[in-house]
């Protein structure tokens, strides 16, 4: 069996890479269809510093005083300097899903789905919660995600994660309510994953595995039969994945270099998160990954809603939620907005510098980075930091520019991004945070 | 408004045994008592209904009136679980190449999310991959042919693939299986062995059956009850797979699907037998760590962080050596002293190895190894019971400092099974400086002072104030920032002094009992439990009383119970 044995090496190849399907301009598919477009989600917890930390009810320290293009990169924005041209910030948003608020940080988190999030009766024992409805790159990933190799991919940097809140805290992507979506954290099994697990040509083992499926497929089918209709629902699931496997196993591989195997594991060193190396091997796969046009679709949870993540290169040792809440701490919370926007700089820089046709990467992706607070301080969810970088395939404004839009709602952005890869999408969210309005001005 | 103006939901006053709900069947609990009076450890034949019986109303076998079980619903077999299955079926060397999926815990338990959430590509690929690694390991150590009892010369290869699918099947998948399953499993064994031969035929299968939802999910469909047409009696396979996954992560062995297969699951004097004799397994043992692992939360003591800059000691091997420390107390209280399970809290002993015997300073740490050894705390309180051990007080810490509001919580909910309410949404806390602060409890006190964090903050921090003697990796101090610590302290209004005098106020106060029983039924059931099983929570309360607060007989009597014997229809 090939899984995880394809080493560094280059395995043998099946259809013409994209690049020899390009028209002669570079600018389309030789049949005319357009190049393929990409949606990332980029998150980030705990929120962003305040302009005044002894005062939480301070605007955040992110945005440009002024609006439009050329805008000025503030301390916080300076990291994505070199990518600037392609990057859009986005001021005044509010988590409109959050409505009406029940609680900090699970209310903040709708912000990458747009559905108000599910209690769970919990009686006495702990709170926890799940997602409202999918996450946008699982909206886009319904849509787009068997034209490719894996419907989408969820990547994590962070490994300090909070798992006792349920999935709405510990996941950031979900196909719905009772599905979230388990990411990679260590850049070993991401490239297994998107690298090295296709059939070989006349791969022996290729009928028994199909056939596995086959009689799973159809002890799933009667036992549908015998429950429930919300087991119904998780039995479909089931199903659709064993689909999804199948496929997979029945696919040829896509015509491209693969990347040897990282070395970078995500464990800690001397007590600390390799936080860079981690997000840069990442990022490098990830930049490959939509080269070889493995999938069109990925979720990066850079750190975790209540995350305990330390940003030990500034000098930190305190875990950056805590750090969130201390008035005290907040130039300390400013400098690992900074850092966190150098991470992000790294995968976009990384998209752009991939090229595609007469593009890159870069110009046919899109990028939406937010987290699921302004401020962790007050959890307030108002004027929430956003960023959408890469050009969506021409649809996005270019040069890129800051936005300002006062108490509108965060899932109007998601729809504009989404509507880059699916122009059919004509709505995200539900409830208060449903949006059939993209944003005037970020796209072209 | 914070809701933390009144009190927490569920507090009651501390030493007042109060019960939810008033609608608890007083005669019923009278008899589980009589039946339990007579009730030997080991030996239920002691324990006939009869005898223990006087109201005649059939003991816990009569499913109260009031009892509203929880729709039945596919649960998927948890991550040890599904390890343990496999270690019974194909040997310790396919139990090690197993990879299944992690869980995701809801409610604070995996149970609970393993009965609710779907699995999604990443899951279904790794189930695929560990069944083929796990069958491969099996069959390099020789560990597939045990469920060959037939010569595939004389007999025929088709129908020994079936012999092999029937044995196997009926403890994988924990049921005898349907003919149109042998087929449809010996038609792709069949087809394997072309290529493969006989031996590849049965590997093929195998990774297949270890694919199946049946086995992957624990199926409590049940059957219709005569009597009630609301309720659904879980089949004997199912009662058996229940009992066995709960109590000892693992199907059921052979002579509990024959206790299955013979009937002798269908009353409590038989469940109680089987159930005793399951607890004599290994298995049972890590079974039970694992849970207090979950509700303890002593399972993320492995690679729990540290600043290294603040706790320079903090190390891998000091974590594994706390979360031993916590272990092996339970395991010594529950099977070797057959103790009063509070004395947890309470214990005037430990288990610790040199290691720990140097992080808390112990005169007697030079005479300890790496293995841990029991060492009494009779001139060391500040050690005793469980809030005197350094993994607790490690996990219920930040980074790099102490957290009384994190020890206060998990007191509130995990032991006593309070509701904290969260912080006030969208409230701008405008905290007052701290500058003047020296201690973590100075700076606390300060936050106390703005109105919208003082509600539930009362709550919480004035119990951590107890424990600020223990710093962020639970080594013992009398000063913090170089002022002394004030370590007093209260619960829910009631005095108390270091960890020992926390550990004495849970030990007595009805309410942890309440907790530890709710949350075994929440594990064991992977449900949080409705209004309607109240009923079925006060019985096993009662219970663990009668029975001195034994937990093995707690384990025992929640399997009986029929609010694990019942369930509602599907959804």
């Amino acid at each position: 069996m090939l899984r995880g044995m394809v080493g560094g090496s280059i395995v043998a190849l099946a259809l013409p890479p994209l690049e020899a399907m390009l028209d002669a301009h570079g600018e389309a598919l030789a049949d005319g269809t357009q190049l393929p477009r990409r949606l990332v989600t980029w998150f980030w917890g705990n929120g962003v510093a305040l302009t005044n930390g002894s005062d939480a009810g301070s605007p955040i320290r992110f945005f440009p005083s002024q609006t439009g293009p050329g805008y000025e990169l503030t301390p916080q924005l300076q990291p994505l300097e070199s990518v600037r041209d392609h990057v859009s910030v986005l001021s005044g948003f509010q988590v409109s899903a959050s409505i009406p608020n029940r609680r900090g940080h699970h209310d903040g988190c709708a912000v990458l789905s747009g559905h108000p999030f599910i209690e769970l009766p919990s009686g006495s024992a702990n709170y926890a919660s799940m997602f409202g409805g999918p996450t946008v790159d699982q909206v886009v990933a319904e849509r787009v995600g068997s034209q490719t190799y894996l419907p989408s991919v969820q990547l994590a940097i962070s490994r300090r994660i909070v798992t006792s809140e349920g999935p709405s805290l510990q996941f950031i992507s979900h196909k719905g309510p009772k599905q979230p979506l388990a990411a990679d954290n260590d850049p070993r099994a991401a490239w297994t994953r998107m690298f090295a697990s296709f059939s070989v040509p006349d791969d022996p083992t290729t009928p028994h595995r199909l056939a596995a499926l086959d009689a799973v497929m159809a002890d799933a089918d009667e036992l549908k039969s015998r429950v429930g209709m919300v087991d119904r629902h998780r039995i479909d699931a089931h199903l659709a994945s064993v689909a999804q496997l199948r496929s997979q196993i029945d696919a040829l591989a896509p015509s491209c270099d693969i990347p040897p195997e990282p070395t970078q594991a995500n464990e800690d060193v001397d007590g600390n998160e390799p936080t860079e190396e981690v997000n840069r091997a990442m990022s490098d796969l990830l930049a490959l990954a939509f080269a070889c046009d493995l999938t069109r679709v990925a979720s990066v949870q850079f750190s975790g809603s209540v995350g305990f993540n330390v940003f030990h290169g500034l000098g930190h040792s305190m875990g950056h939620h805590d750090m969130s809440h201390d008035a005290g701490l907040n130039d300390a919370m400013d400098a690992s907005t900074i850092e966190t926007m150098r991470m992000l700089a790294y995968l976009i820089e990384r998209l752009g510098q991939t090229p595609e046709g007469a593009s890159t990467v870069l110009d046919n992706a899109v990028i939406f980075a937010s987290s699921d607070a302004a401020s962790g301080q007050s959890h307030q969810v108002v004027n929430m930091p956003i960023v959408v970088a890469g050009g969506g395939g021409g649809a996005l404004v270019h040069p890129g520019v800051h936005l300002s839009s006062p108490g509108a709602n965060t899932s109007d952005v998601l729809l504009s991004c989404a509507q880059t890869v699916c122009p059919e999408i004509t709505e995200i969210g539900s409830g208060s945070g449903r949006s059939t309005t993209p944003v005037t001005g970020l796209s072209v | 408004m914070s809701g933390c103006d009144r009190q927490v939901e569920g507090a009651r006053a501390l030493g007042v045994r109060t019960r939810t709900g008033a609608r608890a069947p007083r005669m019923l609990a009278m008899a589980v008592t009589a039946a339990l009076l007579g009730c030997n450890h080991g030996s239920a034949s002691d324990s006939g209904l009869s005898g223990g019986d006087p109201d005649g109303d059939g003991g816990t076998d009569e499913i109260p009136a009031e009892l509203e079980p929880a729709p039945a619903t596919l649960r998927l077999l948890l991550r040890r679980q599904y390890v343990g299955a496999i270690d019974d079926l194909l040997g310790p060397a396919a139990a090690a190449a197993a990879s299944p999926p992690a869980n995701v815990s809801l409610n604070g338990f995996d149970a609970v999310g393993a009965s609710q959430l779907a699995l999604g590509d990443a899951e279904i690929d790794a189930y695929e991959e560990s069944a083929r690694a796990v069958t491969e390991a099996a069959a390099q150590a020789g560990t597939l042919s045990q469920w060959l009892a037939c010569d595939p010369a004389s007999a025929g290869e088709p129908e020994c693939l079936r012999q092999v699918i029937r044995s196997f099947g009926r403890v994988a998948w924990r049921r005898p299986l349907h003919d149109t399953e042998v087929e449809r499993y010996a038609a792709l064994g069949t087809a394997a062995a072309d290529g493969l031969g006989f031996d590849g035929g049965v590997r093929e299968t195998i990774a297949a059956m270890l694919q199946s939802p049946h086995f992957l999910y624990q199926v409590e469909i049940g059957e219709p009850d005569p009597e009630d047409p609301t309720l659904r009696r879980l089949t004997p396979y199912e009662l058996a797979t229940r009992m066995s996954l709960f109590l000892a992560d693992t199907v059921p062995d052979a002579a509990l699907l024959d206790d299955a297969e013979a009937g002798r699951l269908s009353d409590s004097e038989g469940i109680r037998e089987a159930a005793w004799r399951l607890l004599e397994r290994p298995e049972v043992r890590d079974s039970v760590n694992a849970f207090f692992g979950e509700v303890w939360r002593l399972r993320n003591l492995p690679g729990l962080p540290k600043d290294l800059g603040t706790f320079p000691q903090w190390t891998p091997e000091l974590a594994l050596s706390m979360q031993r420390e916590s272990m092996a107390l339970i395991e010594d209280l529950v099977w070797e002293q057959d103790a009063d399970f509070r004395e947890v809290f309470t214990a005037d002993y430990t288990f610790i190895d040199a290691r720990l015997g140097f992080h808390y300073g112990l005169p007697d740490a030079a005479s300890l190894d790496d293995s841990h050894a029991r060492v009494e705390l009779s001139r060391h309180d500040e050690r005793a019971g469980l809030f005197g051990q350094a993994g607790f007080q490690a996990l219920l810490a930040h980074i790099s400092s102490t957290s009384p509001t994190l020890r206060g919580k998990f007191v509130l909910e995990n032991i006593l099974c309070r509701t904290v309410p969260p912080p006030p949404p969208g409230v701008v806390t405008d905290l007052p400086p701290t500058d003047g602060a020296q201690t973590m409890r100075e700076r606390l006190e300060i936050h106390m002072t703005e109105p919208s964090c003082s509600g539930c903050h009362l709550l919480m921090d004035p119990i951590g104030f107890g424990l600020e003697n223990y710093d962020g990796i639970g080594r013992f101090r009398t000063e913090d920032n170089g002022a002394p610590i004030d370590a007093s302290a209260e619960l829910e209004g009631v005095a108390f002094e270091g960890a020992a005098g926390l550990g004495e106020i849970i030990a007595e106060t009805p309410d942890t009992t309440d907790c530890l029983v709710r949350n075994l039924y929440r594990h064991a059931t992977g449900h949080i439990e409705g209004e309607g099983e109240e009923v079925a929570i006060d019985q096993l309360e009662e219970a663990f009383i009668e029975a001195g607060y034994r937990l093995p007989d707690l384990l025992v009597e929640i399997v009986a119970n029929p609010a694990f014997r019942v369930v509602a229809p599907p959804q």
